[in-house]
């Protein structure tokens, strides 16, 4: 028996009663449960996705350090020397934008073909699909949280001083854990459906790393492009990151603050439209 | 007594990407715009209802196309119904025919390592399972080496050893006496004997009349993703015989 509808709206078909009944606050409660019960199956995942991401490398997790200081060597050259930028510490600038952005480009590229990479965990077996966006969100987390280590440790060698501030990053590190999980949802729901998407996310990433203040400062940006960093909530989370490790001041709280709500939305609409759609994913694969 | 599982007005459609082979950018854009691109709709199951006892075992017939496994999935929770209630009560495991989830490059140890954990066991628990899991299987040395190099014999008895492991309160199985040798197929006789005296519900699709006659005590026949008829086993089979049989007359003349 097979009939045609036409489809309406972004991905293409209209609501059935199932799915129209999912309210995301009980949809948030129940991920919560999966997530918990599924802890160590999450655990294990993470462990093999760092694993098989140094598989075959000389210098394995090094090159977690290695890759922003590779870039911030090529940028300070660039816009430091060729360009003549005029920041000082220039180095301790750039890498603390690059380090967390860092975490940003793994976790969103990687979540983007989350579904289509674990084709064989969807729709064919009892598995709790949600890991899939998750393992590369959390194995990501954990470079990020070491070079993190090692770049505070390396603060006063490249210009700046321990602060008191330094107290304040679990704050923004939650920020943006709530920012690129819910964008990785996002990312990862369009893409199964519309696999163009694959395509352009290196383009976005570029597009947003340019956009977010990371070898610039919002000094350098004139007056009527300013919106474009003041409704980045990518360039409000640079900008708290800059705060905390290079100026060694409190962050502005209102940078904070729209990082942890536009964190909060992101992953309620992020979930929201992963769980109305994640039992068509199968279908698509 | 509240039943084990129960379906009440069970409905799920599938949805195939309409786009028409060859069609170019234009054709799909003018279509999209005119709304009238389109998704093909297949209704696999439509208004399915029964219930099933604690430590009682359904089985369940019908021809290919039929719904079978749709049911064995909605029922594993693999996927939701569009509409209607599916209840299970307890832990469940399931192993269902197509394309169990193991990942073609891990070893057989590791995809079953991720198989126990995604059954909700903790690391420990799946430490203390894998020798039963690895003798269960009979793979051998086999156990080490990639998914991707293994029969499909080899697959399913390690999909089976894995979903077995857990000793659920319900167990799906859909078509899985279908693969493996007669040995194999013998232990998996014997252990699906064995949940049954252990009082585990289960839900079985199969073309297999004896499995359902002699270890269920519940049939039901699909027909178009319609209940035909639910029931005793030697009743229901006996009408899916009769309409087989009619089939095969029909396509005779």
């Amino acid at each position: 028996m097979i009939r045609r509808v036409f489809r309406h709206g972004i991905i293409g078909f209209g609501k059935t009663q199932a799915e129209s009944q999912g309210q995301s606050m009980t949809s948030m409660a129940y991920a919560g449960a999966t997530i918990f019960r599924f802890r160590w199956l999450l655990y294990e995942l993470v462990l093999r996705d760092l694993r098989l991401r140094y598989r075959n490398s000389l210098l394995g997790f090094a090159w977690t350090i290695m890759n922003p200081v590779l870039f911030m060597l090529l940028y300070t050259l660039v816009f430091s020397v060729y360009l003549r930028v005029h920041v000082e510490h220039f180095p301790l600038y750039v890498l603390a934008g690059l380090v967390p952005w860092n975490w940003v480009i793994g976790a969103v590229t990687a979540a983007t073909t989350a579904i289509p990479d674990g084709r064989m965990y969807v729709g064919k077996t009892v598995f709790p699909i949600e890991l899939l966006v998750l393992v590369p969100v959390l194995s990501n987390a954990v470079n990020f949280v070491l070079s993190l280590a090692l770049l505070i440790a390396f603060v006063p060698v490249l210009g700046g001083h321990f602060s008191w501030t330094f107290a304040l990053l679990p704050g923004a590190v939650i920020g943006e854990l709530l920012a690129i999980t819910g964008v990785s949802f996002i990312v990862a729901t369009f893409n199964t459906f519309y696999r163009d998407l694959q395509q352009l996310v290196g383009y976005l990433l570029t597009a947003f790393f340019f956009l977010a203040p990371i070898f610039y400062t919002r000094a350098m940006v004139p007056e009527r492009y300013a919106f474009l960093l003041t409704w980045n909530p990518f360039a409000a989370m640079i900008e708290v990151y800059h705060s905390i490790l290079y100026a060694a001041a409190p962050p502005a709280l209102g940078a904070l603050a729209f990082l942890l709500v536009f964190g909060i939305l992101v992953l309620l609409l992020g979930m929201g439209y992963f769980d109305r759609y994640r039992d068509h994913f199968g279908e698509y694969l | 007594m509240t039943p084990a599982l129960l379906a009440a007005g069970v409905s799920k459609t599938y949805r195939i990407p309409d786009i028409p082979k060859r069609a170019t950018i234009k054709d799909v854009v003018v279509r999209h715009l005119r709304r009238e691109d389109g998704v093909a709709v297949v209704d696999a199951l439509c208004d399915v209802s029964f219930s099933v006892g604690p430590g009682q075992s359904l089985g369940v017939v019908g021809r290919n196309g039929s719904g079978k496994t749709t049911l064995i999935r909605v029922l594993a929770g693999v996927c939701r119904p569009d509409s209607g209630e599916v209840r299970v009560s307890g832990t469940r495991s399931a192993l269902l025919a197509l394309g169990v989830g193991f990942h073609p490059d891990l070893t057989g140890r590791e995809n079953a390592r991720v198989g126990l954990l995604s059954l909700g066991l903790s690391r420990r628990q799946t430490g203390d399972r894998m020798d039963e899991v690895i003798a269960f299987s009979e793979l051998g040395d086999f156990i080490d080496a990639p998914i991707h190099t293994y029969s499909t014999g080899m697959y399913m008895r390690l999909a089976f050893s894995v979903a077995v492991a857990v000793e659920p309160d319900v167990l799906l199985l859909d078509e899985v006496l279908a693969v493996g040798d007669p040995a194999f197929a013998n232990k998996c006789l014997a252990l699906m004997d064995h949940f049954r005296s252990n009082g585990t519900t289960m839900a079985i699709a199969t073309q297999d009349f004896h499995v359902v006659r002699e270890r269920c005590d519940l049939a039901l026949w699909l027909q178009e993703g319609k209940v035909a008829a639910f029931g005793a086993p030697p009743q229901v089979l006996a009408a899916y015989g009769d309409f087989l049989q009619m089939q095969e007359g029909e396509n005779a003349s």
